[in-house]
């Protein structure tokens, strides 16, 4: 037997939806064929996860239902186009009347203006006569710059010279520092290294402490971060008590709201239909 | 069945406190498929509004009394393809896309059976929920509407056929592809009966 079902009669077979003869084939497969019962059971598992998925909970809005002697001529929609059509009109003719628009076409040219029609005045071309020759100018120019090589020179010669002095200057205080500095060197005496050997020891102290302090600065950095993560920790921890009185709280909020929608669902049925519920409070 | 033939009838024939029954004993179905098909309040109001003005037009061209469910079903997808069609076109998003399930559109009713539930579990509930809908949205417009048709509403596959005004098979093939979808997506979120379990 090469009865082979497809993924159609397959799904079918899973919701239950095969006829008795039908089903009692597919059955017949299955238990020929484990891997397809594997791959059925895990569709089914699909099933029974995607179950946990919640409908969401919705109220019906009032329904007001429509009488025909309701309805005005005003309400019809022939009025209302008419009536669309001729404010549109009334627009137009309010807003030609405002802004005063002219169309005309003449000598080739299209022209839309509103308000009235100005005529462009062509700029007047002025002729400017000037006052000082080119060559006055020129001399103008040559003077300034003669004046200004001049400056430029003599500010340069002085600062040349100031310069060169304070040079000379720094020179001969050096060497004389110099000078003192090797006579020092010289003159070095045993106490002199002795005092340096102290030195020494002094500055390998201070590394010590300095390596001590370190030491528990590391202490205190790592203490500080386990107190931190420790505040964390409780932030968190408060975070999600705050989640968990949200959700409460808007679930108390949502449930007032149904209870008033549910409210107004029973008042707007008593509105519309009024005789049905005097007959109701008549039965009780 | 939610309701009876004869108040169909009733609604069919112009009763408007039928109509209005009927409003009222649909409206939660017509809401939550469309939520889930969206995963969007407004969407799914907007939806489930047209819906029922779309039925109070049109109640008397219904042929047969007993395909109610299913004509009911054929409006609410016409008006969710709709709605898709429209968004896709608006190419905008807003700023609960980001989010979703987060801001004004969860507006969730609270069903009147957990009002005693501690908080804690409704929060785990609710963040399940929303984390089934993100895979919901995931499959493709074709598959999904068939799995919440068949899942969520419980409709038979010749009810869902002749709601979407397809085959038998193809809506059987359609559920098929999409459970197996959903499985894939499911196992890549490592969502299993074991996590729900342990969430829960």
């Amino acid at each position: 037997m090469n009865y082979k079902p497809d993924e159609s009669t397959l799904i079918a077979y899973l919701y239950d939806e095969l006829d008795a003869k039908e089903a009692e084939k597919v059955q017949d497969y299955l238990d020929q064929n484990p891997e397809v019962v594997k791959k059925l059971h895990g569709l089914n598992e699909t099933r029974n996860i995607l179950s946990h998925a919640d409908d969401q909970e919705v109220i019906a809005p009032p329904i007001f239902m429509d009488h025909a002697h309701a309805s005005r001529f005003w309400q019809n929609s022939y009025f209302k186009t008419v009536m669309s059509i001729a404010a549109s009109i009334l627009f137009l003719l309010v807003a030609a009347r405002l802004i005063g628009p002219e169309i005309s076409y003449s000598g080739g040219e299209l022209r839309i203006s509103f308000n009235r029609y100005k005529q462009i005045e062509k700029p007047i071309e002025q002729t400017i006569t000037p006052s000082i020759s080119s060559v006055e100018v020129q001399d103008m120019i040559n003077a300034s710059l003669v004046k200004n090589n001049e400056l430029v020179s003599s500010e340069w010669e002085s600062n040349n010279k100031k310069l060169q002095a304070s040079l000379k200057n720094s020179l001969t205080n050096n060497s004389e520092k110099i000078d003192e500095l090797m006579k020092v060197a010289s003159q070095a005496s045993q106490d002199q290294v002795r005092t340096f050997v102290a030195s020494l020891q002094q500055d390998n102290l201070q590394l010590m402490k300095d390596y001590m302090q370190l030491s528990a600065k590391d202490q205190k950095v790592y203490v500080e971060s386990l107190l931190v993560d420790f505040s964390k920790y409780l932030q968190e921890q408060r975070k999600q008590d705050l989640m968990l009185f949200q959700t409460r709280m808007s679930s108390i909020e949502k449930n007032t709201d149904q209870f008033k929608q549910e409210t107004e669902q029973i008042l707007a049925n008593i509105i519309a239909n009024p005789e049905g519920a005097l007959k109701r409070v008549n039965n009780y | 069945m939610m309701h009876s033939d004869a108040l169909v009838s009733r609604a069919r024939e112009g009763d408007k406190n039928a109509q209005g029954k009927l409003v009222q004993l649909w409206y939660k179905r017509i809401y939550n498929f469309s939520y889930k098909f969206f995963f969007d309040h407004d969407m799914a109001m907007e939806v489930s509004q047209k819906t029922f003005i779309s039925m109070h037009k049109n109640m008397e061209g219904l042929q047969e009394v007993n395909r109610f469910r299913s004509w009911l079903y054929t409006i609410a997808v016409n008006y969710c393809r709709e709605e898709l069609r429209k968004k896709k076109t608006r190419r905008s998003v807003s700023l609960h896309d980001l989010r979703p399930g987060e801001s004004e559109e969860s507006y969730r009713w609270e069903a009147s059976s957990s009002r005693s539930e501690n908080p804690e579990k409704q929060l785990r509930q609710s963040e399940l929920s929303d984390l089934l809908q993100q895979c919901l949205m995931e499959l493709s417009d074709e598959q999904r509407e068939v799995v919440i048709m068949k899942e969520y509403e419980g409709l038979k596959f010749r009810e869902i056929a002749e709601a979407l005004q397809i085959s038998e098979n193809t809506v059987k093939s359609r559920m098929y592809y999409g459970l197996d979808g959903l499985k894939r997506i499911l196992e890549s979120k490592n969502i299993t009966k074991e996590t729900i379990g342990y969430e829960l």
